[in-house]
């Protein structure tokens, strides 16, 4: 409970100090976004973990926020995302990596204990595990159509909304610089 | 006057002129760059016509947006600048564009179209940044046109391009059967890939248009021809559909008028006569037709080329084929000889110019794509030879010539595919075929008219519909301008209804807890080999269902989304139904089913009845050794592999040659008896493309020894390095029944290069395509296509470790030509693998196989 609060405050705290710098230069947003997503440009190219999906949708928030050209990207956009893993994690009995993300209105709103509900949901991308999401995507080598023929991915509903996360995905990289 | 009056069938004499050579070597230099033209002004237009939110789009909207496409489109006549690869990344250089032919399918030198209609072109989607930077067949494109695909073009498609729109139709169609939402297994079943692929979701082109009435008549004639069955028929439909007509063929006009105003405008610049005058006279011809009547060859083929702009602005660049070219244009030809206007030198080169325009694009491919379709081109099939309609020999002095620009432009676009009928056609021009083989390494594809006819014919064509067939896409045969045969609808991977046969139901692949299909029993309890043949068919008539049933989805969501006013306006059929091609407006009606396995599933079938129900092998021992891909089996794995020990299609062994034919029957009866959305009938095919190897690299060992990711076996060709005797593996091909193998096939083989014996090379060539074709005394039907590599395994070894050494090396993958550079890992396996013979003596070259790739 206290790890939730605490992870809650940083949040608000990175959001706060991104926006004021952006109002002043986009360029200066940027640089701060790499400051706070040190992890997630480490795992982009790299090794990832179970928390790659939390630090992805972390620094996709953010720079939504602060990179008005980032942000361009969800103007006008309403899709209903749900990530999950095959493995379940054995305390919880839940998918190790579990989260939905919906956009609209030009904001991104993360779930991170979602209902697996077909009604709540534009497509489902079931991966093996977290690596098979970061393969999935954002690798150089390989896209969405590689995951599905290794089996590591299973996508229920609209494939493009896929496409459309992917590219997203890769807009975060192309900004940073990193793929 | 006769058909062949050239005294050289080689044409050696003919050389290219030096603009040509140096525009073909841009073209070699250029990398293919993505285009938004196309899919930025159906968007537009779309979008103003409210296509968007309409639940159904009828043939007149549709053919109001393509119209105001082409007149509003950009009027190329000269490309200015190609992107090459460079140490630094994709960089610009300029282009000398000389070309007779005014217009490109793209306003780029060497184009990627985008069909956002269809499944395809968004799934680039995620690599627009990086497409540029890929290892593989990389792709051009501009950081502006990166934004606009991304916020304006991309986002408007992704409720409605086909596949998800049939994707929704299953959804409520399974609602209403099982009451589950957001269900649809056979979606589901097509995106796991490994079962089969249905390019409907990709395309809808596969066909061949009819260019000859545009030839003769000129569009205006078929608009007024339109105007006058508009005015005589009072049902809406039809008026609607005539409408449609006049609007996509006054659009074409306008497009190439559009082009002339633009030469004129150049050449009024232009300080140099020569290129002034070059510029005028396309001005000339581009007034002239499409519209009017082609009075030259120039014009005739221009003609082709302008309608052929148009087709792709409708259609997706995937199996697109031209027909019999050499027929269509011969009689312009002969004219201009006889009168003078042109010698054979510049119709060479016109030939030439042409090709190198039908070449002008590439399919969009993503990254991972290149795994199932690497190298492949935009597949444009032309056929030359032959007999006509009434069984006389076609082959006349243009067949010649095309052969030669064919040898002289070395392109894997167009796609040449020779027909051959043994006692008809003259022996000379057989040995012009194989010579041009030898010569270009790979081209041009060899048909056999005799056992084509025949197959045609068993699926109810006239005889003379099935004497003019042109050859579609890769090998596939149907009736020149008349046949909608669709004939790549389904890729079914056979070795999948194997497994599913192995597994109860199951598939390594898709985990060993997940029921896919139907149980038909634990093979470990079959008494007898009958028992598995049955569940074997059970499972490949379920999967036979699923691939079916969704390729007939896709098509009816095609008939309410994607009217086809360009094609059906240029084919035979439509214009006397008043129907569109899609609703089954063609003179025949088909779809087409291509087998990707067979030899690997036969060779399974025979090594699982010899080995467990002769020689009783506990079956379970047997599924033991697949699971652990061979590992601790090694000598069952040795002597599966061994033709000498167990029965190998490709030798004449009886076993082996009934298990082949059983199975080719089944595909045919279980295909043929399924109906398609537009009426027609299924037909069953035997050609890959790189399917084989895509498919090989997903499944696991399989009984006849081939271990786990190994390729499968090409087309219709036995498995490698099984089939020692070049005559025996010809012969068991040759006595497969014509009928069952109606949408072609492809049989590859590898002949090693004789240097310095040439002649004696060529004498023995021809003789073992004879021999192949050769229907001994009607015992048989005899082969039905064949195609080679002339390369030996040294050069094409050394061709993956040097690529840059071998720029223009040319092979057949199971059906298209593909350069062998653009090839992935796995595909240049295969093709090294192929079984290669030594032809003087016949029979196989030893050799140890290529190292897998990781």
């Amino acid at each position: 409970m206290i790890a939730r609060l605490k992870r809650s405050m940083i949040r608000i705290f990175k959001h706060t100090v991104s926006r004021i710098v952006s109002y002043i230069h986009e360029g200066a947003g940027l640089v701060l976004i790499k400051r706070f997503c040190k992890n997630l440009l480490k795992q982009l190219p790299g090794k990832a973990t179970d928390k790659f999906l939390e630090l992805l949708l972390d620094g996709m928030d953010l720079a939504f926020l602060v990179l008005p050209g980032y942000s361009k990207n969800i103007k006008d956009f309403k899709g209903r995302y749900l990530f999950k893993t095959r493995e379940i994690e054995t305390e919880t009995d839940r998918p190790v990596v579990d989260a939905s993300v919906i956009f609209k209105n030009g904001k991104m709103k993360v779930d991170s204990k979602p209902e697996d509900n077909p009604d709540k949901w534009d497509v489902r991308v079931t991966f093996k595990n977290a690596a098979a999401l970061r393969d999935f995507i954002f690798s150089r080598d390989q896209d969405i159509l590689d995951s599905l023929l290794a089996n590591d991915v299973e996508v229920d509903g609209n494939l493009n909304y896929v496409y459309k996360f992917g590219f997203m995905v890769r807009d975060l990289g192309h900004r940073f610089g990193v793929g | 006057m006769a058909l062949v009056t050239i005294d050289d069938p080689s044409l050696n004499s003919c050389e290219l002129s030096g603009k040509l050579k140096r525009l073909r070597k841009d073209y070699f230099r250029a990398v293919p760059e993505i285009c938004i033209e196309r899919p930025k002004l159906v968007t537009q237009f779309s979008l103003e016509a409210g296509l968007f939110e309409q639940d159904k789009i009828s043939i007149l909207d549709k053919a109001r947006v393509y119209r105001k496409i082409l007149e509003t489109r950009e009027s190329v006549v000269r490309h200015n600048q190609g992107y090459e690869r460079t140490d630094s990344g994709l960089k610009p250089f300029e282009v000398e564009d000389t070309s007779p032919f005014a217009g490109s399918t793209t306003s780029k030198f060497k184009g990627v179209p985008l069909y956002p209609e269809f499944a395809i072109a968004l799934t680039i989607w995620p690599e627009l940044w990086t497409i540029s930077k890929r290892a593989s067949n990389p792709f051009h494109i501009t950081d502006s046109d990166v934004e606009k695909l991304n916020y304006e073009i991309f986002p408007r498609w992704m409720e409605n391009n086909i596949l998800e729109l049939a994707r929704k139709r299953c959804f409520e169609e399974n609602w209403k059967r099982y009451k589950r939402k957001k269900y649809a297994p056979e979606i589901k079943l097509f995106q796991q890939l490994v079962f089969f692929l249905t390019s409907k979701a990709g395309c809808i082109s596969h066909t061949i248009p009819d260019f000859s009435r545009a030839i003769s008549l000129g569009l205006r004639e078929i608009i007024d021809e339109a105007t006058e069955r508009e005015a005589s028929t009072s049902e809406p439909s039809k008026k609607e559909f005539y409408t449609a007509i006049q609007e996509v063929l006054e659009g074409i006009i306008a497009y190439s008028r559009n082009l002339a105003a633009k030469a004129e405008e150049l050449a009024e610049a232009e300080a140099d006569p020569t290129r002034k005058k070059e510029l005028l006279d396309i001005a000339e011809i581009n007034r002239r037709v499409p519209e009017f009547p082609a009075r030259t060859f120039r014009e005739g083929l221009t003609t082709v080329w302008i309608c052929w702009t148009a087709i792709h602005l409708e259609n997706p660049n995937i199996g697109l084929s031209l027909g019999r070219l050499d027929q269509i244009l011969y009689d312009l030809y002969r004219q201009d000889i006889q009168d003078g206007t042109i010698d054979i030198r510049g119709a060479i080169e016109l030939i030439c110019s042409l090709w190198l325009k039908i070449g002008d694009h590439v399919p969009a491919i993503p990254d991972s794509g290149e795994q199932l379709f690497g190298g492949t081109g935009s597949n444009q099939a032309i056929t030359i030879g032959g007999v006509d309609k009434d069984g006389n020999d076609a082959v006349n002095d243009l067949t010649y010539l095309m052969l030669r620009a064919t040898e002289l432009m070395k392109l894997r676009d167009p796609n040449p595919n020779a027909r051959y009928y043994q006692g008809v056609n003259s022996e000379d021009y057989l040995r012009r075929l194989c010579a041009l083989n030898i010569n270009t390494g790979a081209i041009p594809a060899i048909h056999n008219d005799r056992a084509v006819i025949k197959a045609l014919t068993a699926k109810g064509e006239t005889i003379e519909q099935a004497r003019d067939y042109g050859v579609i896409g890769c090998v596939e045969p149907g009736s020149n301008g008349r046949f909608y045969g669709h004939s790549a609808s389904i890729l079914l991977n056979l070795t999948s209804a194997l497994e599913l046969a192995l597994f109860n139901g199951k598939h390594r692949h898709t985990g060993m807890d997940l029921l896919i299909s139907k149980e038909t029993g634990d093979p470990t309890t079959f008494a007898t080999y009958q028992e598995f043949k049955d569940a074997f068919e059970v499972q490949t008539r379920w999967l036979v269902d699923q691939a079916t049933n969704l390729n007939n989805s896709l098509g009816s969501v095609h008939q309410v989304f994607y009217p086809t006013p360009i094609l059906s306006a240029l084919f035979e059929g439509p214009m006397e139904k008043g129907k569109d091609l899609i609703e089954g407006g063609a003179a025949i009606n088909s779809s087409g089913a291509a087998i990707i396995g067979l030899a690997d599933v036969a060779d399974s079938l025979s090594a699982i009845q010899k080995v467990i129900f002769e020689e009783r092998m506990p079956f379970a021992d047997f599924l033991d050794a697949l699971q652990k891909n061979f590992k601790g089996y090694e000598v069952l794995q040795t002597r599966l592999m061994n033709p000498e020990k167990t029965p190998k299609y490709g030798n004449e062994d009886p076993v082996a040659d009934t298990n082949v034919t059983w199975i080719v029957d089944l595909m045919d009866s279980t295909f043929g008896e399924k109906v398609n959305y537009r009426g027609g009938h299924y037909r069953v095919g035997y050609w890959t493309m790189t399917n084989h190897a895509g498919f090989g690299r997903l499944m696991q060992a399989t009984p006849n020894g081939r271990p786990a990711r190994e390729n499968f076996t090409s087309g219709i060709t036995p498995v490698s390095g099984v089939t020692p005797y070049l005559t025996k593996a010809l012969n068991s091909v040759a006595n497969l029944p014509a009928r069952c193998l109606s949408s072609g096939v492809a049989l590859n083989l590898k002949y090693t290069p004789e240097s310095g014996e040439e002649e004696r090379m060529l004498d023995n060539f021809v003789a073992s395509v004879e021999g192949y074709f050769d229907d001994a005394d009607g015992e048989r039907d005899g082969g039905m296509e064949i195609q080679f590599i002339i390369a030996d395994h040294k050069t094409l070894v050394d061709a993956v470790k040097h690529p840059e050494k071998y720029p223009e090396l040319l092979v057949r993958v199971s059906g298209y030509t593909a350069y062998f550079k653009d090839l992935n890992p796995q595909m240049q396996k295969e093709i090294i693998d192929r079984t290669e013979y030594l032809l003087s003596p016949g029979k196989m070259v030893p050799f140890d196989p290529f190292p897998l790739p990781k």
